[in-house]
């Protein structure tokens, strides 16, 4: 350990922790301060990020010791491919919904911005820790930001929602401990790597134990993901948090899938013997049946930000589904549509309350009931077409990218993302290979097809409605610090649309090394170890 | 380079769009120019390519985008597309040309012609795309950007709805595209048109080819406008008329076809090919035909005949015959130069009298001779007169139909429904004529028609032009690229065939005499109905497709997605909860059956005194459970019952600090909960409870209980599993053996905390922090439901008998029977506060530790509050409980960085041994700032929990001032 | 014997929890979390084994082989954290019962 850019792995998780000390200590009355310290904090965690990113793209595993005692002994933050892109996500994402509410919303209610860093921090340490248990206590410090931040601005319907969520989230973080305590009681050790390695060393006798332990864990993350019928808290609260913070929640769930995806190949990928495959068919389905739910929920919803909180469950269902298949190429696919929805995601929760602003509640549901009957206007109106307000073209304009990109329309990213994992997963053995096809794909592609299709008659109804109905009505009043984040992310798809090629490229590298995961453990326990076991 | 003009083609026109969107709003004539002079670039390429087209060659051109996927960027051409690239761009130039006169001056044009450039585009991407995936692209990408000029008009509701039937409609086809595409990629194993074409067999006798066809022709009949999908097509004529000259006759309607022409040698000629394709043209032919007889508005009108003429297409490209295939690629081009011509006249008659009305025309020619020339001569096309473009094809149509079949079905249907739809053209093509040239002069326009400028004329007068050079001189017109055409689809298999006006006397020539005769006839015999001037066809008035759709729709995607979301779903938080539990009771259960392994029986002594510390903790616990809906109180006692067996048990196992921290946390939660029971509404056993409890509930509480006897059974069988199991070769011995050596400290379970695994304990204060700043944030915002923000009634009591005992001030009675203890409270401060430093400085040897300190500490302060009251301590010690948070951050923070300086990995700790007196011999290590630090932030959260809930009881009633009516209540009992 | 003991306790103190983190009543909810924390945290103990009169204290006379420590360390970070979920959950419960004017989860009687 030399020089100080070996401590980068531990940067995502320590600025935040920084900035949100120092933050609690500059006064509420100073809003300017305290945002200019969260910004130059949240570019800080994105030049980190995206070093991180340069760093381990090569395919180098960085591994960080903490108190610099060897492993399995010492919690490790391990960096690889995938946990970098995952930090760079949400820093992304941190500093467009910063951005964002520095327009109006982080004023709404008292720390916010120290409740935003701490957020990051367990995020980033989620997505770095090598430790189960402290895998834990991350979960613990992204969810006690969570609670914080969807409270915030408080109010009946949040404090409501917030209410649900936290006690759901308690009953999971239990579950989260019976689990880890558990495997630990079989194994005896809390390192991911270890375990990796100890699993398929456990007795015969112990198997049951440590798969019910797994299996506990397994019902903790998948809350978080929101599959169904879990779930059923995510659109209610995403909708209810302000926009920002829903927003940023647009990575909460994928923090469920990190993980799912994370721990599966590793204890129970191809190499771990008797308990290889242990959740794939339960990812599967549990996935398709939250496709199913999360379209009907799109097509039901009346307000944008919970057809958007929907749209989280369509995106997590397809994950969980794809992950089902344990493939390489399906992974790498399901990588790509994971970066993309993302995105997508958390500029459509901005979006929704920009153009809903001002509108009347319930117009939606009018314009709906119109559809059926009042679809042909007597008198013929003047065939002279109107010039758009600007601010409306841009709103409109950011809406269509949104949909298109939800609905995996072409030809931008969330299309892609579509076509490479079920072109993967008709293609199990790569294009042109003999791979039968499943009756389960089958009911997927159809499934993901039509959840598509979903998506875009709602968007298409809420478009309509919004921009072409009540165009003579209000031009919302929006700031350009809340119209940029949107155009940030867009371009965000845009680039990735354009850089496909790449971006795949990148994906495919990790979900390789995630389907061989003895790269990742060597690298966590390369080193002699006092009192050593393998 | 040749192939590199395929790129610019493609690209030129999304970058005019581009350009268009930025002209301003009044730019018309400058974004008609920039529109005209792309399409004119393009219709220029294209002709220069012409010569590779020629017998069978083609322009290929590849850039690799996503190998891994093999999905690589193709540009092909050939003779085929070819013909299409041109009629895009020649006609897309006519329409521009037309668009300019024919627009609004009024209007933000340059939005127009960006649209309409895009459309060309993704039009031209289409039928140059030389991969599947890539024409799906474009394929919806048309669908995108006609949505977009449907809407064009988005204040008329016309105009929205007919873009979003159009886009659903055509968008499913779009995605069905996609899925057919994907499983040939999946048969053939490249997505490349080349390579399909390539492998038709492979493709025809694979088990999946039924289900691709299927999907290939979902996708091209809705595109098509084929029977019963063809009703989002007369609903979009609510677009502007440039628009639907362009879309809606030449090339959007046409991208169906062109498929199918494409895929022609590797789908045809099966049989589901044969019925499916034949019949359901035939059926969109006789239908839309018949239905344009009988439309009142001319778009409409045009908008059937353009529908049945796509039936014509795909009837002939169903019959696969080669001979067939070549009419159908023939008819495309016809029909595109007169409907295209027809929709611009329509518009033309539209623009200059202001209606569309067929019953509000008549005697046209009188005010506009030319315009009325040129669309009689294209719907003279239309109806297939000789000498006109039209009558060609549709004697190649009649000449296959008429070739005797084995079937005896096919063998009389098809000319027989030849025949009837040729007549029905005739009809309406006549209507179109008569009904608005001739007669009476219209009486009821609100203005005098008159001919338009002569450019808008210009491209109708081009169109008619080759309708009749391509109608008298076919061979030397159109014959060669027809040929070309022909043999880029159907290589050797080309048929021989002559493109010549006159066959002599045969059974084609034979039957379009009949249809025409009969048309005539029809027409006429139809004046008194017509005149009648109903809205649509005599026998499908009933029959409204684009309402039964909506209706659907709306069924399907509003009313059934909402029951159902009911159904699947819930917004109730305990169902939820139930859902969790039984999922994790499964998730732990499926492996225990037959996995779990045997469980030893129970063996060794028990000592009494244990078992009777969980018999006690059992009954509270169950006790708790039962009591907690009526006696808070009682339930948050016997809660502690359970907790104290549960710290119990830890000491009894030799977990001291565990003990420790369990009562500490303990006292701190009670005192917590008790300050929040003031908030909570009353509630009384005798009114609460119900005699009978409802279905409903009885079974809830049957379902709750099963789930909590299982969850506790599982957990007492898995702990019990394990406890009674041989522990694994464990980590713990690594701390057991280096705590004291290399970490200096003899607690292993507070060197771990602290050192060991530091970082847990970092995000474990952390959380404790935030929750804090949470809860203060949240109370700060706290309203006091209705109904408890009056005071406690015994307070009221006091306050009252003070109140009327003068020699009392407020508050008297409180201090007076708190005297005692609040002298004990305070005299303990300072002790409890030096039992904490001893508590935290022996942390690292013995139980204790910062965190246990820190509870301690703010026990201290506890005490405090109960006994002075919120304002007593607060005037005498001030607190900043949010910056010791930040403080107690900070310095874990710093301890743990400190490590940088000298090269090591963050929290790696330094020790020496130092002799204090009294406390003795500690080690000062690194670890114990970490330590001073949880300390501090625990302090300073807890207290700033503590204040934020203590200071809710001194808030005033902020809903609605109390009802008198409870005071009053009050009183009576406060005078006794 | 005492495993079997310690065990039903777990097993009792967790069914009682979850029963009332079923009930309707947020204040029986948060008490189902306290006595569901209280089984959780014996549960992690009792996962490195039951020893009597051996705390975890290395001091190099006592040839007692100590019990595990990393349990117990564990459970000390899990009560720590369970103590702010608790806390955070009664502040929820409050401004939610004095927003809706309810004790109901749901926020409205059924």
């Amino acid at each position: 350990m030399t020089g100080w850019f070996d401590h980068l792995a531990i940067v995502p998780i320590l600025l935040p922790l920084l900035a949100g000390a120092v933050l609690m200590l500059v006064d509420d009355r100073h809003p300017a301060t305290k945002l200019a310290i969260n910004l130059s904090a949240g570019l800080l965690l994105l030049l980190a990020a995206a070093l991180l990113l340069a760093r381990t793209a090569g395919g180098e595993v960085i591994v960080y010791r903490l108190g610099n005692w060897p492993t399995p002994f010492a919690i490790t933050i391990v960096a690889d491919r995938l946990s970098a892109l995952m930090v760079l996500l949400t820093a992304t994402l941190a500093l467009a919904s910063l951005v964002f509410s520095s327009a109006r919303w982080d004023r709404a209610g008292p720390h916010f911005h120290s409740l935003f860093q701490f957020l990051l921090m367990g995020l980033n340490g989620a997505f770095l820790t090598g430790d189960l248990f402290n895998l834990f206590v991350f979960f613990e410090v992204m969810l006690a930001a969570s609670y914080g931040l969807v409270l915030h601005g408080s109010g009946a319907t949040r404090v409501k929602a917030g209410l649900h969520y936290i006690a759901i989230n308690l009953a999971a973080s239990a579950l989260f401990l019976i689990g880890v305590s558990l495997i630990y009681g079989v194994t005896g050790t809390l390192n991911m790597a270890d375990l990796a390695v100890r699993i398929p060393l456990v007795p015969a006798a112990n198997r049951g134990l440590l798969e019910a332990g797994a299996g506990v864990l397994g019902v903790a993350f998948l809350v978080k993901a929101g599959i169904w019928p879990l779930g059923f808290w995510l659109p209610t609260t995403y909708a209810a948090a302000a926009p920002p913070i829903a927003a940023l929640f647009a990575i909460l769930s994928k923090l469920g899938i990190y993980v799912i995806l994370r721990l599966t190949l590793l204890f129970f990928g191809d190499g771990s013997g008797a308990s290889a495959h242990l959740a794939d068919a339960w990812l599967f389905y549990g996935g398709v049946a939250t496709i199913a739910f999360g379209a009907t929920g799109v097509l039901a919803s009346q307000t944008l930000a919970r057809t958007a909180g929907f749209c989280a469950l369509v995106s997590s269902g397809t994950l969980l589904a794809m992950i089902g298949y344990e493939n390489a190429g399906v992974t790498a696919g399901a990588l790509y549509y994971l970066v993309n929805s993302t995105l997508a995601l958390g500029c459509f929760f901005l979006l929704a309350e920009l153009v809903e602003r001002g509108r009347a509640a319930g117009a939606d549901v009018l314009a709906v009931t119109l559809e059926a009957f009042g679809d042909e206007e007597p008198e013929p109106p003047e065939e002279v077409g109107i010039a758009t307000p600007a601010t409306l073209a841009f709103l409109g304009i950011s809406f269509a990218c949104c949909g298109m990109l939800l609905a995996g329309m072409p030809p931008l990213s969330g299309f892609i993302g579509k076509f490479a994992m079920l072109g993967a997963a008709l293609n199990l053995n790569g294009l042109g290979g003999d791979a039968v096809i499943t009756a389960g794909t089958w009911g997927l592609v159809a499934l993901v097809i039509v959840s598509g299709l979903a998506v875009l008659i709602a968007l298409l109804r809420a478009g309509i409605n919004i921009f072409w109905v009540s165009i003579d009505g209000d031009v919302p009043r929006v700031l350009p610090a809340e119209m940029a984040p949107i155009l940030l992310l867009l371009l965000l798809c845009l680039a990735l649309t354009v850089l496909a090629g790449p971006a795949l490229a990148f994906t495919e590298a990790t979900a390789a090394a995630l389907h061989a995961p003895m790269g990742y453990v060597s690298a966590v326990l390369g080193r002699a170890l006092p009192g050593g076991l393998p | 380079m040749p192939s590199d003009l395929l790129a610019v083609l493609i690209i030129l026109p999304f970058l005019g769009s581009l350009a268009a969107a930025v002209l301003p709003l009044r730019g018309r004539t400058a974004s008609a120019l920039l529109a005209g002079a792309v399409a004119l670039v393009g219709l220029g390429i294209t002709i220069l390519s012409y010569p590779q087209m020629v017998a069978g060659g083609m322009l290929r051109r590849d850039i690799e985008w996503l190998p891994s996927l093999g999905l690589d960027i193709v540009l092909r051409m050939n003779g085929f597309s070819w013909l299409f690239s041109v009629m895009i761009t020649g006609i897309g130039f006519l329409v521009v040309l037309y668009s300019r006169y024919y627009m609004s001056p009024k209007d933000p044009v340059p939005r127009f012609f960006s649209l309409l450039l895009a459309f060309m585009g993704a039009m031209l991407g289409i039928v140059l795309a030389g991969n599947l995936i890539q024409l799906a692209i474009f394929w919806e990408l048309t669908g995108v950007f006609s949505f977009l000029l449907i809407g064009y008009w988005h204040h008329n509701a016309n105009a929205r709805d007919g873009a979003r039937v159009a886009l659903i409609v055509t968008g499913a086809g779009g995605l069905a595209l996609l899925v057919a595409t994907l499983i040939i990629g999946h048969i053939v194993g490249s997505y490349d048109i080349d390579a399909v074409l390539a492998k038709g067999d492979a493709i025809r006798n694979s088990p999946l080819y039924l289900p691709t066809l299927l999907l290939v022709l979902f996708a091209a009949f809705t595109k098509s406008a084929q029977f019963p999908f063809h009703f989002w097509l007369p609903r979009a004529m609510a677009a502007p008329t440039p628009v639907s000259a362009l879309l809606h006759s030449a090339t959007l309607v046409k991208a169906g076809v062109y498929l199918l022409v494409l895929l022609w040698p590797v789908l045809s000629g099966t049989g589901p090919w044969l019925w499916i394709v034949t019949y359901v043209g035939l059926a969109t032919l006789l239908f839309g035909a018949w239905s344009a007889i009988f439309q009142q508005d001319l778009k409409g009108l045009l908008a059937y005949s353009t529908i049945s003429h796509l039936g014509l297409i795909v009837a002939l490209l169903g019959m696969s015959s080669p001979l067939a295939c070549v009419a159908a690629i023939f008819h495309i081009v016809n029909h595109a130069t007169f409907k295209a011509s027809l929709f611009m006249a329509a518009g033309i008659i539209d623009h200059e009298t202001g209606t569309r009305d067929i019953r509000r025309l008549s005697g046209l020619i009188h005010f506009l001779p030319f315009t009325a020339t040129l669309a009689m001569v294209a719907s003279a096309a239309m109806a297939g007169v000789p000498l006109l473009n039209g009558f060609l094809s549709k004697e190649m149509f009649f000449a296959e139909t008429a070739i005797r079949n084995p079937n005896p079905f096919v063998d009389v249907s098809l000319p027989f429904i030849a025949i009837l739809a040729g007549g029905f053209a005739v009809a309406y093509s006549l209507r179109f004529i008569h009904g608005v040239f001739f007669g009476p002069p219209p009486t009821e326009l609100d203005r005098v028609p008159h001919e338009p400028p002569a450019l808008m004329r210009r491209p109708i007068e081009i169109l008619v032009l080759i309708c009749l050079l391509v109608g008298i001189v076919p061979g030397l017109t159109i014959g060669p690229y027809l040929a070309t055409a022909a043999i880029s689809i159907l290589g050797p298999r080309t048929p021989a065939y002559s493109l010549a006006v006159w066959h002599g006397f045969n059974t084609p020539l034979l039957m379009s005499t009949i249809a025409m005769a009969g048309g005539v006839v029809l027409y006429f015999g139809l004046q008194r109905y017509l005149a009648r001037g109903l809205e649509g066809p005599p026998l499908l008035r009933r029959f409204r497709e684009q309402r039964l759709f909506e209706r659907l729709l709306l069924l399907l995607s509003v009313q059934w997605a909402r029951r159902l979301e009911r159904q699947v779903g819930t917004r109730r938080l305990q169902p939820q909860l139930a859902l969790l539990v039984g999922a994790a009771i499964l998730a732990a259960a499926l492996p225990l059956v037959g996995g779990l392994g045997a469980l030893p029986l129970p063996s060794g002594g028990v000592d009494p005194a244990f078992a009777l510390v969980w018999a006690a903790g059992a009954a509270c616990a169950i006790g708790a459970a039962v009591m907690a809906k009526y006696h808070r109180l009682a339930a948050m006692m016997l809660m502690g019952g359970a907790g104290l067996a549960t710290s119990i048990t830890f000491v009894w196992f030799s977990a001291p600090d565990l003990a420790l921290t369990q009562l500490l946390v303990e006292i701190v939660t009670t005192v917590l909960i008790l300050l929040g029971l003031r908030w909570l509404p009353k509630r009384f056993h005798d009114i609460e409870i119900d005699p009978v409890l409802s279905r409903g509930a009885r079974f809830r509480r049957a379902r709750d209980l099963a789930l909590a006897v299982v969850a506790g059974v599982g957990l007492t069988v898995i702990s019990y599993a394990v406890m009674t199991r041989p522990a694994p070769q464990s980590i713990a011995q690594f701390f057991l053996d280096n705590a004291y050596a290399l970490a200096g400290g003899r607690n292993a379970v507070n060197v771990i905390l602290v050192d060991f695994r530091g970082f847990d304990t970092f995000g474990e204060i952390a959380v404790l922090g935030i929750v804090a700043l949470t809860t203060f944030a949240l109370l700060r915002r706290f309203r006091p439901a209705a109904d408890s923000i009056d005071k406690p009634e015994q307070q009221l009591i006091q306050q009252h008998f003070e109140q009327a005992r003068d020699d009392l001030e407020e508050g008297a009675i409180l201090k007076d029977y708190l005297f005692v203890p609040a002298v004990v409270m305070n005299w303990l401060f300072p002790v409890i506060i030096v039992i904490a430093i001893y508590l935290f400085l022996r942390g690292h040897d013995q139980p204790g530790g910062g965190f246990v300190a820190g509870i301690t500490m703010s026990i201290a302060f506890i005490l405090q509050y109960l006994a002075g009251g919120t304002r007593w301590v607060e005037s005498r010690l001030r607190i900043l409980p949010v910056y010791w948070i930040a403080a107690g951050l900070l310095l874990a923070l710093a301890t743990g960085l400190g490590s940088w300086l000298f090269g090591a990995p963050f929290l790696t700790s330094a020790f020496r041994y130092l002799d204090l007196p009294v406390i003795g011999r500690v080690p000062l290590a690194s670890a114990l700032f970490f330590d001073l630090g949880v300390f501090v932030l625990v302090v300073g959260s807890t207290v700033l929990i503590l204040i934020a809930l203590a200071h809710q009881s001194s808030r005033r009633p902020m809903r609605r001032p109390v009802p008198l009516g409870e005071r009053a209540a009050v009183e009576p009992r406060a005078a006794e | 014997m005492m495993e079997l003991i310690v065990s039903l306790g777990i097993g009792i103190l967790a069914g009682s929890g979850v029963w009332l983190l079923l009930r309707p009543r947020s204040f029986q909810v948060i008490i189902g979390l306290c006595l569901l924390s209280y089984a959780v945290n014996l549960f992690i103990f009792g996962m490195g084994r039951l020893r009597m009169n051996a705390p975890p204290i290395v001091d190099g006379v006592t040839g007692t082989v100590p019990a595990d420590p990393v349990p117990q360390a564990l459970v000390l970070t899990a009560i720590v954290i369970g103590f702010a979920m608790t806390a955070l959950f009664l502040v929820v419960l409050l401004a939610a019962r004095g927003l809706t004017g309810t004790d109901h989860v749901d926020g409205r009687e059924r």
